[in-house]
This record gives structure tokens, C-alpha cells and sequence, in this order.
């Protein structure tokens, strides 16, 4: 397209009425290209403008803090938790709502046919995928720290009757609340990679399901070495990030490798990169539609 | 349509009834045709029937050294997990005739709509029958290597196992039933999965999560009774889809503090979850737009 329009200018130019009408859409070497900012700001217009990524938005802060809430009805003095432990447990319903925040950005585009258009308008085609990366985690980081506030603010009632305070200068609890963001948004990368991957949305939000809940729930069933090695690189094993102490040293005196918290993390992150890098791959060299 | 194509001087009644309307065995063999006619549902039946094989041989395996070892106790073992196939299969045909655009010809040819969904109902059942039987039959084959090692003859038919296999099948029937009518009721793929996955692989968490809460460790190994919660909890998740189906595969009380539903009484609660979906799906298929 851009190159028609390129070949056509001289006869444009040419014709004395038809030089400023030409003369206003400037060739593309002239405009150096769609720049990655400008490819963030149309992604940034694309996520804002469609009704569902703030109803997942909001309903992941709903669900993760009703959640939070209704799990705070059950606790008693003598129960084996933490306070914080418990004010990142609606991260069960919260990790459905990051993946399925990026599985609709990754597969978006193709399973509405907008690739077509966004891909003839950056034809270099990663930087899109770079962006969505950037836009997703941004908006999943916005939302699981929501999340995590609003949660410790509804425990705090259950907590002060349980005796389970919370002291913001204690490491393990600092280490929970961030290992519980970054697994949020590293769930939504992983979901953007899954989507632009398997580009259908169904497809790739059962795909990534089966990866984080299935799998770990399987192996969780029948430990042993092998189940408890599998079940650490999986990317179920970023929930590390955010277990409580005497969960990291249950899971350190079992069979499977210990990775201590941030090792979780670091699995996470490469079934991101995995994913991502699948799906660039795809992305670049095959077909987009 | 209909009346366009009608000649003049014949009535829309007439011309009906010339064609004679759709009848549901028709019907059925439509949407047989639409189900047959897609990849995905080979692939996800295949997908279960091997699943289910291999996490039975799996497991069987992995606890064929333990002493007492009895291999029919985990002959269901790789279908409790494998629902997640006649569910997902369930979900695609309630979403499919709305995600394609198909719905435009299936009810221009069905105006009475309702008879469409139940078609839909009666071919997926059919399909998750097929699919189930043979994962029954794949799951058998799973724990006869762990039982020759151990030089252990399975005794399928006693002890419950006939009871326990028709169970399973059941309860993937009803996965897939829920499947279809979440997925008519929502009509969107994603949020009709989204559903589905909270009510059954999310929710089992939740309230393991709240069982653990509710636990003293120290208090419960003292006195060994079963705090009032913990029942409470446990009654709420017998009461669960989930909780319903480990009763129909594994019949006794299901968790402690839980009520004993028995066999029938956890079709019951299958049949109920079925129907909480599918009610106001065909009120929507009925009296609503389908767009």
C-alpha cells in the first residue's frame, strides 16, 4: 500500500492542483515509520476503548476481595495462616482475571479480523506485540495492587479478632504482597504470549488453564519427586512469590527442587519469555491471518 | 423468507406445512452433522479418552510400590480430572451456533428455537457417552501394567468398580450437559469457559482453602472431632458439582462433616446444577433477541 502510494507520487506532483492534496500524506520514509510510541498510543486506544478489559479490571478486584473477605469469615485464633497470607488468598479468583485479560489482548486482534489493519499499518509487526506486553502489565499491575489494598483493608476486621496484624517493616510480609502483584502480572503477560500464540481466544485461555490450574492440581494429588519436580517449573510454581514462610519451608523439606520464593518468580518469567518468544516467532515469520 | 417465496394465493400455513416443519429427529441429525463437522470435537474426545489412559497408568504407577496397594482403587483417577473435556466440548456447542453466526440459518430453518437446544443437549450427551465409555475403557488398560507388577488380578466387578465406572460416565455426560448450557445461556465463548472453569476447577480451591482456615492442626488431632465449620464447609462442597460427581464415582460419605448424598441423590444435584444454566438459557433462546 505505502509503496503504491510512493510510486504514484511524481505523477501527483505533476499535476499543479493535485500537489498539496498529494503533498499531505507524506511518504513513509519522510515520517520515519509508525515510531514504538506512537504503535503504544494506538494499543493503548485499543484496550481502553473496548467495554471488556475494564469489567475485567473491576471484576478481578470484586472477586479477588470478596474472596479475601468471605476467607476471613473463617478464620480463628489457632488457624496456621499469616495476615498477609490471608489478605492475597482471592489471588484464586484474581489469576483467572489476569489471564483472561491477556488472552483477550494477545487474540484480539486476530480473532476480530483488526489484524488485517493493524499489521498493514506496522509491518515491522513486533513492536505491536511489545506494546501490548507493556499496556497489559501496566493495567494488570494497577489492578492486583487495587487488589491487594482493598484486601488488606476488608481482613482487617477478621485479622484484628484473630490476632493476625499486619507489620508493613517484616520481610516475609513485604516479600508476600509484592510476590502477589508480580504473579498477577506476570499471569497477564503470560496470558498476552498464550493468546498472540494460539491467536483464538478459547483456544489459548483453556491451553493456559490447563498450564497453570490443571497441571499443578494433578501433580498436587500424587507427590513424589517427579510430580513435585514438574510441578515447580510449571508456571504455577510463581505462586512461590507469595506463599507464607512455613509454606516455603514445607515445600523446601519435600522431594522437589527448592528454588526458594524469587526462583519461583524466575519461572515464571521464562514460561513469559517461552511464550512470548513462541509467539513473536509466529508472529514475524507466518502468516498473520 | 417464507412468505416471499410462498406462492400468491397459498397461505404462510400452507406453504409450511407443504415443507412439514422440522421435526426434532431432524433436528438432531443437523446438529450431529454440525458437531461431526468440526475438528475440535475429535480433538477434545481423543484429547480425553488418551488423558484419561495415560493419568490413570500414571498414577497407578506412581503408587503400585506402596503396600496394600489395590489397583482399582485409582481406575477413576484420570477421569476425575478428565471432565474438563466434556465440559469444554459442552461449552463450544452452546457458544458455537452464536461465536460463527451459524445461529442465523439454524433459526431461520427452527423458528421454534427451543427444540435446537435440546438437540444440542441430546447430541453432546450422546458424544460424551461415546467419549466417556471409551475413557473408561482406556483407564481399565492404564492400571493393568501397575497390576501385573504386583501379580494382582483387577477384580473389575466388585467392591463397587462397575458402580464407580458407570458413575464417572455419568457425571462426564452431566459435565457436558453444563457445558452446553452455560455456554447457550452466555452465548460468548470466553466468558462461558470463564464460568465454567470458577465453578469447577476454582471453587473446589476456594473451599479447601477455607477447610484449611477452619482447622486447627493441634486442636483436631487432640479431640478428633470435626469442628462445626469444617462440617459446614464440607456440607457446602458435597453440594458442589464437583462434590456431587466424587460421590457418584467414589459412593460414601464424601468429606467429613458432609452429608452422604448416595448415588441417586448425586444425580440429583448434577441434574440441578444442570438446570440452574439451562432454565433461563432457553427463557433467553425463547423470548430473547439472538444477537
Amino acid at each position: 500500500m505505502i509503496e503504491n502510494v510512493a510510486a504514484a507520487r511524481p505523477s501527483i506532483d505533476e499535476h499543479p492542483d493535485m500537489t498539496q492534496a498529494g503533498r499531505r500524506v507524506a511518504p513513509a520514509s519522510a515520517r520515519g515509520g509508525p515510531t514504538f510510541g506512537r504503535v503504544l498510543a494506538a494499543e493503548r486506544i485499543k484496550l481502553t476503548s473496548v467495554s471488556s478489559t475494564g469489567w475485567i479490571a473491576a471484576g478481578t478486584v470484586v472477586a479477588a476481595v470478596t474472596l479475601a473477605f468471605g476467607l476471613s469469615l473463617f478464620v480463628r485464633p489457632g488457624s496456621a495462616t499469616s495476615g498477609i497470607s490471608l489478605a492475597v488468598s482471592g489471588y484464586l479468583l484474581a489469576q483467572l482475571g489476569m489471564l483472561v485479560l491477556g488472552v483477550l489482548v494477545g487474540a484480539g486482534e486476530f480473532s476480530t479480523g483488526m489484524s488485517a489493519t493493524t499489521f498493514a499499518a506496522v509491518p515491522r509487526r513486533l513492536p505491536v506485540l511489545g506494546a501490548q506486553v507493556l499496556l497489559t502489565a501496566l493495567v494488570a499491575l494497577l489492578t492486583a495492587s487495587v487488589s491487594l489494598l482493598a484486601s488488606i483493608l476488608v481482613t482487617s476486621c477478621a485479622r484484628g479478632s484473630s490476632g493476625l496484624a499486619l507489620n508493613v517493616t517484616d520481610p516475609e510480609t513485604v516479600r508476600v504482597a509484592v510476590g502477589f502483584v508480580l504473579f498477577l502480572t506476570g499471569l497477564a503477560v503470560l496470558g498476552v504470549g498464550v493468546g498472540a500464540l494460539l491467536r483464538q481466544p478459547g483456544a489459548a485461555l483453556m491451553a493456559a488453564v490447563g498450564l497453570l490450574l490443571v497441571a499443578d492440581q494433578l501433580l498436587a494429588a500424587n507427590p513424589g519427586y517427579v510430580a513435585d519436580t514438574v510441578r515447580a517449573v510449571l508456571p504455577a510454581g510463581g505462586a512461590r512469590m507469595f506463599a507464607d514462610d512455613a509454606g516455603l519451608a514445607a515445600l523446601a523439606a519435600g522431594p522437589g527442587p527448592n528454588f526458594g520464593a524469587w526462583g519461583g518468580g524466575l519461572v515464571l518469567a521464562a514460561w513469559m519469555v517461552a511464550a512470548l518468544v513462541a509467539a513473536g516467532y509466529r508472529l514475524r515469520w507466518r502468516d498473520v491471518t | 423468507m417464507i412468505m416471499s417465496s410462498a406462492p400468491t394465493g397459498t397461505t404462510v400455513a400452507e406453504s409450511v406445512g407443504a415443507y412439514s416443519a422440522p421435526t426434532l429427529r431432524r433436528i438432531v441429525a443437523a446438529e450431529w452433522t454440525k458437531l461431526l463437522g468440526l475438528r475440535s470435537p475429535i480433538v477434545i474426545g481423543l484429547a480425553t479418552v488418551v488423558g484419561a489412559g495415560l493419568l490413570t497408568y500414571l498414577s497407578a504407577n506412581a503408587s503400585s510400590g506402596d503396600p496394600g496397594f489395590d489397583p482399582t482403587a485409582g481406575l477413576l483417577d484420570g477421569m476425575s480430572v478428565a471432565f474438563i473435556g466434556p465440559l469444554v466440548l459442552g461449552v463450544l456447542v452452546g457458544t458455537g451456533e452464536f461465536s460463527t453466526g451459524a445461529f442465523r440459518s439454524t433459526f431461520a430453518a427452527v423458528p421454534r428455537r427451543l427444540p435446537v437446544l435440546a438437540a444440542q443437549a441430546i447430541v453432546t450427551a450422546g458424544f460424551v457417552f461415546l467419549m466417556a465409555v471409551l475413557a473408561a475403557g482406556t483407564s481399565v488398560l492404564g492400571i493393568l501394567p501397575a497390576a501385573a507388577s504386583r501379580n494382582i488380578t483387577p477384580d473389575l466387578f466388585g467392591d463397587g468398580t462397575p458402580q464407580g465406572l458407570l458413575g464417572a460416565v455419568s457425571f462426564h455426560v452431566a459435565m457436558g450437559l453444563l457445558g452446553v448450557a452455560i455456554g447457550a445461556l452466555l452465548r460468548r465463548p470466553v466468558p462461558a469457559l470463564v464460568t465454567a472453569i470458577v465453578l469447577m476447577l476454582i471453587l473446589p480451591l476456594v473451599a479447601v482453602l477455607a477447610a484449611d482456615l477452619t482447622t486447627d492442626p493441634l486442636a483436631a488431632s487432640r479431640s478428633g472431632t470435626v469442628s462445626a465449620q469444617t462440617a459446614a464447609v464440607n456440607t457446602v462442597v458435597t453440594f458442589t458439582p464437583i462434590g456431587a460427581g466424587s460421590t457418584l464415582m467414589a459412593p460414601g460419605p464424601s468429606a467429613e462433616g458432609g452429608p452422604d448424598l448416595g448415588s441417586w441423590g448425586a444425580l440429583l444435584v448434577l441434574a440441578a446444577w444442570v438446570a440452574l444454566p439451562l432454565v433461563p438459557a432457553a427463557f433467553r433462546l425463547r423470548r430473547r433477541d439472538l444477537v
